[in-house]
């Protein structure tokens, strides 16, 4: 295979999702998942597992109790068939299948990988990279399969709200104080963190035929892109990111004319949800298609949250209705997108887009198509 | 110094392999480089010497390239992290503030992430490839490169700028830049 042949059309050997499984605040399995984002209702509630009162906000998407991660790692690659029939994402030098893992990085991390990896046999690989560790996970998945390397790869990722990362976001004045998210809207105050523990297995269409799987949909491109602008703010242009969705849809062989559907990153940031606008703006000077962030109904999984939102759009490609974005207020005349409001759109879209970026200007963008 | 590369062509880049001949290093640096070798800070970086560890080390690998930043004519640039380690001194800071109810210090949370010091070495050195922070599972180099050779061959980065890092005592880091 050429990169050139990558660039140009689609690649010859179409990777497939065949597999999702995942917990949220929206409870177990990819049919909660979409039933809940469709039902347009913000999963936010007050914080039970720690105490929040020193805290600007007790507010986040958690699912009941306080489940352990390395437990709803390995319910989530069970469930999307991650360890049945092994051996197909073995490594050329005949190591055990890999699971690519995005998760925080603190004293926590190599503890959770170790115990996956010895419950499920998969060997993690762990990123860590913020916003854009999962996504940039399904990129590398997704070159590996395009490239020949490997027939199937398990991406997973996971983030339970915990009061470390809730502290330090808070400190750093990221999370919204009035109650709810706003992605692209007047008067947005930040985020909201939420649970997202999530499993994905990609495979080529060759080895999923093979053992007659069935796909529940296809990544169509991906890109991968940095700002070069800051430690922590996005380039103000949205050029970096518009590079990403760029470089994603030259793989997948399309124009910006496809895609249907943009899943946005939408933290309800000032500056960054300014950002991505000026990005789908760079891409769409006409207007764009409809838009939403469905961190204002699931929160915002910090690391898994690509992977959250990767399964959002493998959701409602296959519910052929767009989930609302949530919490808006009042037009933003920096932020001049078709954005779904109010109510689940009707669409069948032939690309869907889910774009991340995330500290040190990293950007990602992935395309889903219908299966 | 070592020169500047050319971006390769398309066609070197496509016809590249795991299995073949292992990236060039174009220049190699590390820290500590010698016995009693001092860190510098970092403005806004504090607590912990994970970031300016891999800051130093970045900034002696570039430098040999390039000489001072930015590094005007380098083809598309990747900055590739791998720490086995992550953050320690960040991490433990926030988790010591949190458990004995103290204030956390703002500037915890711009440094959160290994992504926030990638952030500062690709505006400083203006370098836009792909950022990725990598952790546990990307030990020893033969995995560094093929992270690297995938970056390359799947066409968002025509070189890696990529850094391991390990917190101890004792702290080290190497960086190399590699291209086809």
């Amino acid at each position: 295979m050429t990169t050139a042949a990558l660039r140009d059309g689609p690649p010859p050997g179409a990777v497939l999702v065949a597999g999702v499984g995942v917990r949220s605040a929206f409870g177990a399995g990819l049919a909660a998942l979409t039933e809940g984002v469709l039902a347009g209702r913000p999963a936010f509630s007050p914080v039970t597992r720690f105490a929040t009162d020193l805290r600007r906000t007790d507010l986040a998407a958690t699912a009941a109790g306080s489940p352990r991660l390395a437990d709803q790692l390995t319910a989530v690659l069970a469930e999307a068939d991650a360890l049945a029939d092994p051996g197909h994402g073995r490594t050329p030098d005949g190591g055990a299948d890999e699971v690519l893992l995005a998760l925080h990085g603190d004293r926590r991390t190599g503890p959770v990988a170790a115990e996956v990896a010895a419950r499920t046999g998969l060997r993690p690989r762990v990123y860590t990279g913020a916003c854009v560790a999962a996504s940039t996970a399904v990129a590398d998945a997704a070159a590996l399969i395009a490239s020949g390397r490997r027939e199937r790869v398990v991406v997973a990722a996971g983030y339970l709200v915990e009061p470390d990362t809730f502290a330090v976001f808070d400190a750093g004045r990221a999370l919204s104080t009035d109650g709810a998210v706003r992605p692209f809207s007047l008067g947005r105050q930040g985020m909201l963190l939420g649970d997202a523990v999530v499993a994905v297995v990609l495979e080529s269409a060759t080895a999923l035929r093979r053992r007659g799987g069935n796909a529940l949909a296809r990544l169509a491109g991906w890109g991968r892109t940095g700002d070069a602008h800051h430690v922590v703010r996005p380039r103000p242009d949205g050029a970096g990111l518009a590079r990403a969705v760029r470089s994603a849809l030259a793989r997948a062989g399309a124009g910006p004319d496809r895609i249907g559907y943009v899943n946005a990153n939408g933290a309800g940031s000032k500056l960054g949800d300014r950002a991505e606008a000026a990005a789908l703006t760079l891409l769409y000077p006409s207007g764009t298609p409809p838009v939403s962030s469905t961190k204002s109904l699931h929160g915002h999984a910090l690391e898994a949250s690509a992977l959250l939102e990767f399964a959002v759009t493998v959701g409602v490609l296959r519910a052929g209705r767009l989930p609302v974005n949530a919490g808006w207020r009042a037009p933003d005349p920096d932020c001049p997108l078709e954005l779904v409001l109010d109510l689940p759109r009707p669409a069948a879209p032939e690309l869907a887009l889910t774009v991340n970026a995330a500290f040190g200007g990293a950007n990602t963008a992935l395309l889903l198509a219908p299966a | 110094m070592i020169p500047t590369v050319n971006s390769p062509s398309t066609e070197a880049r496509s016809a590249r392999r795991t299995s073949d001949p292992p990236l060039r290093v174009l220049a190699r640096a590390h820290w500590p480089s010698s016995p009693g070798d001092q860190l510098p800070p970092i403005a806004g970086f504090v607590v912990s010497t994970f970031s300016p560890l891999i800051a130093e080390a970045a900034e002696r690998c570039l430098r040999l390239a390039y000489g001072p930043p930015p590094a005007a004519d380098a083809p598309r640039t990747a900055l590739l992290l791998v720490s086995p380690t992550g953050d320690l001194g960040t991490a433990d800071a926030l988790a010591e503030a949190v458990a004995e109810g103290h204030r956390v210090p703002p500037l915890l949370f711009y440094q959160s992430n290994p992504n926030a010091v990638l952030g500062h070495l690709a505006a400083r050195w203006q370098l836009d490839g792909p950022v990725v922070a990598l952790g546990p599972g990307f030990h020893d180099t033969r995995q560094l490169q093929e992270q690297a050779a995938l970056l390359i061959e799947d066409g968002d980065a025509e070189q890696v700028l990529a850094i391991t890092a390990v917190q101890g005592p004792p702290d080290h880091a190497t960086a190399v830049l590699l291209a086809p």
